[in-house]
């Protein structure tokens, strides 16, 4: 089953023609390589983890279109990038630049967890994607500065990184609220 | 004389040693009795294994071989060799077979394995005893070859043999030579226009001084043997004479008498007289009597009817038109057509297949006009299709936007063959890549169990059709349901997504089965050649004898013999030619000399033999006044049936004579021969 959604039929003729057009377009240029021979998903960690959709499975639903499907299903953000697949493939495909493409298809549609956007709207604010506010009693305990020597300790390098942020896709999307963009108002973040 | 018999047993690598205990099987051969020697060998059929034989020989020890090992079969004629070159006489030799017959047949059973080699060869030796020299025979050999099946096969084959000198007749049930390939539209993996290919081939075969057509004919009955066979041929009857016909098709256009057009595999329909296809060789009409309606009351070999008022005679349409005289009702046309004998020295079978029809697949709704098989897609992209090429759905015309093809209909499914058909990857991906890149705006779906490209240019021609836009769906469809209106759904599981899956879909096409082509079974049996399970022609040795029969003299090419694809029928035809060749160039065959003789001391004249005799060999005669049986020798197949049948025991099969083959079941029988028969 490609999702938990209702209908456990997918419906072919209900795909999404130009899906692999899209994907293409975002990075996945060698999709079509693809024939399904199972390698990059017998050392995927998504797939050990046991995440209904890892790199071969994605692949295939790509090819056939079955866009919501996968916009209603989270397994993508659970790819932990070690790259074996793209490394193993014997035709090429870069499937770690399919799971990349697809993310980019599924922020476009701001279909992203929480978690994700949480983290994205933190590296915004204050340069870590996961930073803990009460970690600096922490780190004055063992005898560290209250912020690390990163962006966060200095506010120039995260104007940087906000400009930076600025000229990214990000600004366009608007999943998350940027200074002076717009359409960051409409979003519920 | 008491023999000195040497026997010799193989290993045949593991395939003997494996399962028979070889050193005791020696031991025990040198205590039969006329054995003078026994050895043993890895591999007996090699040159050291020979050369153990040739010693021995030379040497004066052996003057009768025995060899223990495979099959005769396949080995028979190298051991023989060996004898002949060690200057014994061939025919001292004889075989037992302990591979074949016993290690593997008792494979894991090493104390009865080895027990009934001892038997198998104490029964050979026993029978290699009482062996007499016999003197190899030769006929001469009809310079000519029959060609059966006018596909791109049996015209490769027979322009090579015509190129070699040899006279050959081509032969062919349909009134064109082309066969299934003259339907094609393009050809994988070059995509080659097949017409453009294969139409000049059909003008070279037709033109080719050394070859006669008999295209609308069958093989009726065959006798003989290698060099000479006697065929009777049967050609149909056209009712046009196709002496005068020119081809013009003024009474095809004339004709009103209709029928489904096997050419468009039923697509559109034909006239009753008809010519096969715009590009038939040769060009020549043909009155399918079945279908013809007998315009104005004409009916074959009556007068034609004479019209009230004019007193002139009616005259079919057909008849009307035609400027040469060569459609001519009122003649006595023979419906058998007409039967003439041919003499030839070879035979190459190239009979073709034949696609499955949908209709045995009730899952797919065979009975929508828009689920079609793969090979009636090929006619609707054809430009001399129904549809001039035009890409368009049988019920209503209009231009599918969703084609979904069907893989493995009827081959991998033991309801139907259980064999893979070879072919259908290839010609499907073929067809959907011919509509993707006319019309890159139809979705196009295959439906596999596995993709199978194995074949120079094939795993490119695949990646190619992916690059297209061509979605590949590996799992079976389990049904094609009935939309209202014309549309299609199809029901499938996609295994790689391990999810169920359907399609709307405007055209189905179904890749149905290679299947043999109708009535090759009985042509197997007018020709003596068996058919495997499948119901393909049997090579001899897939590997080593893959275009020989088991009948000499006969060769098959092409799917007469399995699924094929072009390139590979075509290679094998010419394999086939070559093999054909040899005995023609050769000028004379050897004979085995195991023809039967007949005392005619004890011959009470009886006649019992001359009716049972296959091959119409034997007569009676008066020898001396008195009346006895004669056998003419090169009639003789030396099958024995006369000296089993004889009641004064006074036919001889030489090589199996009576003796020699009780010394046989002696052997067999005995205690001695390896122990107790249970």
């Amino acid at each position: 089953m490609i999702s938990e959604s209702e209908n456990i039929v997918f419906n072919l003729s209900e795909g999404e023609p130009r899906f692999v057009a899209q994907i293409k377009e975002l990075g996945g240029e060698e999709i079509l390589e693809c024939i399904q021979c199972g390698k990059c998903a017998a050392v995927c960690p998504m797939a050990l983890a046991g995440f209904p959709i890892f790199n071969k499975k994605l692949i295939q639903a790509i090819f056939l279109g079955a866009r919501e499907a996968l916009l209603d299903d989270s397994s993508i953000w659970a790819c932990q990038s070690c790259n074996r697949c793209t490394e193993i493939c014997p035709r090429d495909v870069r499937p770690f630049e399919i799971i990349l493409a697809m993310r980019r298809v599924a922020v476009r549609e701001f279909a992203v967890p929480a978690m994700s956007v949480e983290g994205l709207k933190s590296l915004y604010d204050v340069g870590h994607a996961v930073y803990l506010k009460d970690s600096g009693q922490t780190r004055q305990k063992v005898g560290l500065p209250e912020k690390p020597p990163s962006v966060i300790a200095f506010p120039k390098a995260l104007k940087e990184l906000q400009a930076i942020l600025h000229q990214s896709a990000l600004w366009e999307i608007g999943i998350i609220p940027m200074e002076g963009n717009e359409m960051a108002d409409t979003c519920e973040v | 004389m008491v023999s000195k018999t040497g026997v010799y047993v193989c290993h045949c690598g593991e395939n003997i040693a494996g399962s028979v205990d070889v050193a005791k099987v020696v031991n025990y051969s040198t205590t039969l009795p006329g054995v003078s020697v026994s050895r043993e060998y890895l591999f007996m059929c090699s040159d050291p294994g020979q050369e153990l034989i040739r010693k021995d020989i030379e040497a004066g020890i052996v003057d009768r071989v025995v060899v223990a090992a495979c099959t005769p079969r396949t080995h028979e004629p190298i051991f023989r060799k060996a004898l002949e070159d060690a200057g014994l006489n061939q025919y001292l030799f004889e075989m037992a077979n302990i591979r074949d017959q016993d290690s593997w047949a008792h494979w894991g059973d090493k104390e009865g394995a080895t027990q009934k080699a001892q038997r198998l060869i104490a029964s050979a030796v026993a029978k290699a005893n009482l062996l007499q020299p016999l003197q190899q025979r030769y006929v001469e050999v009809e310079k000519s070859t029959l060609v059966v099946g006018a596909g791109v096969s049996g015209m490769f084959a027979a322009l090579d043999l015509a190129g070699m000198g040899y006279k050959v007749w081509l032969l062919d049930r349909n009134p064109s030579v082309g066969g299934n390939m003259a339907k094609l539209d393009k050809t994988f993996p070059t995509n080659d226009c097949s017409a453009c290919i294969l139409t000049p081939v059909m003008v070279q075969v037709a033109n080719h001084p050394n070859i006669e057509l008999l295209t609308y004919s069958e093989v009726e009955a065959v006798n003989g043997s290698i060099g000479n066979f006697n065929v009777t041929v049967r050609k149909k009857q056209t009712y046009i004479d196709w002496d005068k016909c020119t081809g013009c098709g003024d009474c095809v256009t004339a004709c009103l008498g209709k029928t489904d057009n096997e050419f468009n595999e039923g697509l559109d329909s034909r006239k009753a007289l008809y010519i096969a296809f715009p590009q038939a060789v040769p060009k020549r009409a043909v009155l399918d009597q079945d279908s013809c309606i007998n315009c104005a009351g004409s009916h074959i070999g009556k007068e034609h009817k004479i019209n009230a008022k004019s007193g002139e005679p009616m005259l079919a349409p057909c008849e009307k038109v035609c400027k040469t005289g060569a459609c001519d009702r009122t003649l006595a046309h023979d419906s058998g057509g007409e039967s003439f004998d041919i003499n030839v020295g070879t035979i190459i079978v190239a009979s073709g297949y034949q696609a499955m029809p949908k209709e045995p697949f009730k899952e797919y709704s065979p009975d929508s006009p828009n689920v079609i098989t793969c090979m009636q897609l090929e006619r609707i992209l054809s430009a001399t299709g129904p549809t001039d090429g035009e890409f368009h759905r049988p019920s209503d015309g209009q231009k599918p936007k969703t084609v979904a093809f069907i893989s493995c209909v009827g081959s991998r499914d033991k309801n139907h063959h259980v064999y893979c058909s070879k072919v259908c990857c290839m010609y499907m991906l073929k067809e959907a890549r011919l509509i993707k890149e006319k019309y890159p705006e139809t979705e196009v779906y295959i439906f596999f169990i596995d993709v199978r490209t194995p074949g120079k240019d094939f795993e490119e021609y695949y990646n190619y059709c992916r690059e297209l836009g061509i979605k590949i769906v590996r799992g079976r469809v389990g049904a094609v349901d009935q939309l209202p209106g014309d549309g299609l759904r199809v029901r499938a599981y996609d295994v790689d997504m391990d999810t169920p899956v359907t399609l709307e879909a405007d055209l189905v096409a179904l890749a149905t089965a290679m299947e043999p082509s109708a009535g090759l079974a009985d042509l197997g049996r007018k020709l003596g050649i068996t058919c495997g399970s499948e119901g393909f022609l049997k090579e001899v040795h897939t590997k080593l004898y893959p275009v020989e029969t088991s009948v000499k003299g006969i060769y098959i090419a092409g799917c007469a013999q399995g699924p094929k694809d072009i390139p590979e029928s075509v290679s094998q035809s010419r394999a086939a030619s070559s093999a054909a060749a040899v005995p023609l160039t050769a000028g004379r065959v050897p004979v085995e000399p195991f023809s039967s003789s007949v005392d005619q001391e004890k011959c009470s004249g009886c006649g019992i033999c001359v009716p049972l005799c296959p091959y119409s060999a034997i007569s009676r005669e008066e020898i001396d006044g008195k009346v006895r049986a004669g056998i003419e020798i090169a009639l003789c197949a030396g099958c024995g049936v006369c000296a089993a049948a004889c009641p004064s025991l006074a036919i001889t099969l030489q090589g199996f004579t009576a003796d020699q083959i009780f010394a046989q079941i002696d052997a067999l029988t005995s205690v001695a021969g390896g122990g107790p028969i249970d």
